[in-house]
């Protein structure tokens, strides 16, 4: 065990000390990607009525009219001091405009992988304990569906049917108008819960609730489909027959022998699935107005603020990257058989 | 096993109680008294030297005050100067009185030395300055209530850029460690509101109670911005909002509404037009360098049609690049729609049996109409011009367009362009003017940047004699420049568009100044 524990400690170390190389690909790639795009943020800020005069100004002004590998260096330079610069089209710090948008994401992410899993896995569940009858076809098609369904044609209809309609949710944003967020960490359910403030909590559940619901039905297919099929591979193992054959209850058997098997692809996918919604899902976002990072991403290339899509774009690798290493981490953890 | 059905039970009166409490979280919004205003995207800043989009004009348009603005009928009205400017003999000097006793939302007073802070500023740190184009030498203040603006050369569209909200008034003692540096999400003025809160998505005014004008006629303003054209008609008919103002909204949508509005279940509101859309042709290369084609080329645009198919008639087909409301009842017209001529010119070229012409047309492809104009206008040319013309359109987004603008890249392409203030040169000079050109081909200046490379010497003279008139004798030689253009055809107006807004039965008929800015003081609850 502690051999295994010791790979696995050199393994995480080897895996952290790639990190900084991947974000300076990364970095390095969006920098000179986001050159190679026709227009810069001069153009985006003054449109087609400013003068050459006007535009060089300007673009003196935002640092641009200096050399690519002088910007290249100033930017790395930069970086290496956790300094993501300041938005071309505003001067607000980019770090402040991410700490803004990111838990928005984040929030939405969570709560939706929640909902994904409170939705997917009984309805796997319920397939495999009926198999071959009718409610096991109706989840098999029920997994296909969910995951076949374009997520902005899902978020559109959401909204139609339970905003427009009947009413019953918001039509789009994070909390209420009359509401103002309160921002210790950003998180508006945490903070309003550690706050003690039942009206702001009740507003943001209200705002989040369709989004999510949403998004967590899209993901929820994948992880019936998932649990279902893991499940049966864990009740037709070697181990769960012996346990049958020396008499353990059903319950004991599936809660103690077939489920922790079963659930460990599913913490594989929950974290996947975590990762790549922690630069946020762009679809749902811009359907429900949710003031995500992925929205402000998609805002800043339309803008071509360099700073801004460099920034985001580093600060999600690098989460992504963290992310995918906690998961492989917390799978070596709770699975023995897995070597690195 | 588990008891699905006690599990259903606890699910379904789980749910009940949340829906129960998202309700009453709901009815608060509704019970409020303050007014809900919805728009597109969000605001980046709120400082009047940065804000270039429609939206944040608009909302600073609430906050703050302009020395002058154009009331709905385009005339220039004082608004914090106290009587129209007095200009020089030699034209080198403008002297406006301002109102007394009014003062900043921070309780300051607003004086000459506010206006002089205001307008160095911007010209230090503005994103647009470049409108002011060097025009101001300096600025004096006599006295608290006076001020002189001294100008480089003779210019008469002062007046008009006087009246640009990027020239708001604010307190120099608030913006006194943003001298050189934008205050995004903050901002003191002189308007009817004060900024309660700023988020990008949301922003809040409360009525400014020391207001020195007539006081808003509801409690607060909430400007709230939704992503994308569906949630804003989704939430304007579920009541979730109370007004919605967009001009970028989907032109069914727009169609809808309006139809909704002429059976009096909402209430629409409409702005001078002041947005014009049209084609810009690139003159430097063949065959448009040659005017017979250019003019066969314009033959061929169906406005009428295209306004009807494209807007559902919702915007007016436009034979200028000049709103008629920069005008008065002066009218310049460019070639009508006439396609039996247009066969004829193309013949007499060379063109039509067996020699097609064929236009490369770009359309911004983030703009939806521009796409609709564009499939219409070739299958239009495709259906009426036989052999003797073809259109092959092209969508590429509008960042990149501007960008290769001037590289002239683009043969065709379609545009907008809303004035930066209320003037008619400020929709002429940057479509026409030219810095260095020989015989028609501009090769540096605006006309350039707009794509169309074509200038006239006659053009530039017009445009310096213009800069030393005033009222009606000014307009003549701007009219003239425009009837220069429209016999030389560089562009080809298609429409021009109004800014909407639509409000709930509840709420009174949206009103606009002659600027395209909703009066938000002028909402208010009738039905409560």
């Amino acid at each position: 065990m502690s051999k295994n524990y010791n790979k696995l400690i050199k393994y995480t170390l080897f895996k952290l000390s790639v990190i900084p190389l991947s974000l300076l690909v990364i970095s390095s790639l969006v920098f000179v990607l986001l050159r190679i795009a026709p227009g810069d943020p001069v153009d985006a800020i003054l449109g087609s009525g400013a003068d050459d005069i006007a535009r060089e100004a300007l673009r003196s002004r935002l640092g641009l009219n200096e050399s690519l590998i002088s910007q290249y260096f100033n930017y790395l330079e930069k970086l290496i001091h956790l300094d993501l610069g300041e938005s071309l089209s505003n001067q607000e710090p980019v770090i402040k405009i991410i700490q803004n948008s990111l838990p928005a994401s984040l929030e939405l992410g969570i709560i939706s992988i929640i909902i994904a899993i409170l939705i997917g896995l009984p309805i796997g569940y319920l397939g495999l304990k009926n198999k071959n009858k009718k409610s096991d076809y109706i989840s098999r098609i029920f997994g296909i569906s969910t995951y076949a369904i374009p997520p902005f044609w899902g978020a559109m209809m959401a909204q139609l049917i339970f905003s427009v309609i009947l009413r019953i949710f918001p039509i789009g944003g994070r909390f209420p108008i009359y509401q103002q967020s309160n921002n210790i960490t950003g998180f508006i359910i945490f903070d309003s819960i550690f706050k003690n403030n039942f009206l702001a909590l009740q507003g943001a559940l209200y705002h989040i609730a369709l989004p999510s619901i949403t998004l967590g039905f899209l993901l929820s297919g994948i992880f019936s489909r998932s649990f279902r099929l893991n499940l049966e591979n864990s009740y037709n193992s070697p181990y769960v027959e012996a346990a049958i054959c020396r008499g353990i209850e059903n319950k004991n058997i599936l809660l103690n022998y077939a489920l922790p098997n079963a659930l460990l692809p599913i913490l594989t996918i929950s974290g996947v699935t975590l990762a790549s919604l922690a630069g946020g899902a762009l679809l749902i976002e811009v359907t429900f107005s949710w003031p995500g990072i992925a929205l402000r991403l998609q805002e800043a290339i339309t803008q071509r603020d360099y700073n801004l899509v460099q920034g985001i774009v580093i600060v999600t690798s690098f989460m992504i990257v963290s992310l995918n290493l906690l998961i492989d981490i917390l799978i070596a953890f709770f699975d023995p058989r897995i070597e690195y | 096993m588990f008891n699905f059905k006690k599990i259903n039970n606890l699910t379904i009166s789980a749910l009940c109680i949340l829906l129960t409490l998202f309700q009453s979280s709901c009815k608060t919004n509704i019970d409020s008294k303050r007014i809900t205003i919805a728009s597109s995207g969000k605001i980046d800043s709120l400082d009047p030297a940065r804000a270039n989009t429609l939206k944040a004009l608009q909302l600073l348009s609430s906050l703050g005050d302009t020395l002058y603005e154009l009331d709905n009928n385009g005339k220039l009205i004082p608004k914090l100067a106290s009587k129209m400017p007095v200009i020089s003999k030699d034209k080198l000097k403008i002297s406006i009185t301002l109102k007394k006793n009014i003062l900043f939302h921070d309780g300051t007073p607003f004086d000459a030395k506010a206006m002089k802070f205001t307008i160095d500023r911007f010209q230090r740190i503005g994103t647009n300055n470049y409108i002011l184009d060097k025009k101001i030498k300096s600025i004096e203040t006599p006295n608290k209530n006076t001020l002189i603006i001294n100008l480089n050369k003779p210019t008469s569209s002062i007046e008009g850029l006087l009246t640009s909200v990027n020239l708001t008034a604010i307190s120099p003692s608030f913006y006194k460690n943003h001298i050189n540096k934008f205050l995004n999400n903050d901002f003191v003025g002189t308007g009817e509101y004060v900024l309660k809160s700023f988020s990008n998505e949301v922003q809040i005014l409360d009525p400014n109670l020391n207001y020195w004008d007539a006081k808003p006629k509801n409690q607060g303003i909430n400007f709230v911005g939704y992503s994308n054209s569906a949630s804003l008609y989704g939430a304007l008919k579920s009541n979730q909002i109370d007004v919605l103002l967009s001009n970028s909204i989907d032109d069914s949508q727009r169609k809808d509404l309006n139809l909704l509005s002429k059976n009096k279940k909402i209430k629409e509101g409409v702005s001078n037009p002041i947005e014009v859309s049209f084609i810009t042709l690139r003159t430097n290369i063949e065959p448009l360098n040659k005017k017979e084609i250019r003019l066969a080329i314009a033959k061929t645009l169906n406005r009428e049609k295209i306004s009807k198919k494209v807007s559902y008639g919702l915007r007016d087909p436009s034979k200028s690049i000049v709103p008629q409301i920069f005008k008065g009842d002066n009218l310049v017209s460019w070639p009508e729609y006439n396609p039996k001529e247009a066969i004829t010119i193309f013949m007499d070229e060379g063109f039509c049996n067996g020699k097609t012409l064929n236009l490369p047309l770009t359309y911004r492809s983030n703009v939806p109409t521009d796409k609709l104009i564009a499939l219409y206008w070739k299958q239009d040319v495709k259906a009426n011009m036989g052999d003797c013309f073809s259109i092959n359109i092209n969508g590429v987004e509008s960042t990149t367009i501007y960008k290769n603008l001037s590289e002239g890249l683009y043969t065709s392409v379609i545009l907008d362009w809303t004035g930066s203030y209320s003037d008619p040169e400020a929709y002429l000079a940057p479509l026409l003017s030219c810095n260095k050109l020989d015989k028609d081909i501009c090769y540096q200046g605006e006309s350039v940047y707009s794509g169309s490379f074509w200038g006239s010497k006659k053009i530039e003279k017009l445009f310096l004699e213009s800069k030393g008139l005033y009222g009606s004798e000014r307009l003549k030689v701007l009219l003239n420049i425009e009837r220069l253009a429209s016999e030389a055809i560089p562009y080809i107006p298609i429409w021009v568009s109004s800014q909407k807004a639509w409000s709930q039965k509840n709420i009174s008929k949206p009103v606009f100044n002659g600027a395209g800015k909703i009066l938000m003081g002028d909402l208010e609850i009738i039905n409560e």
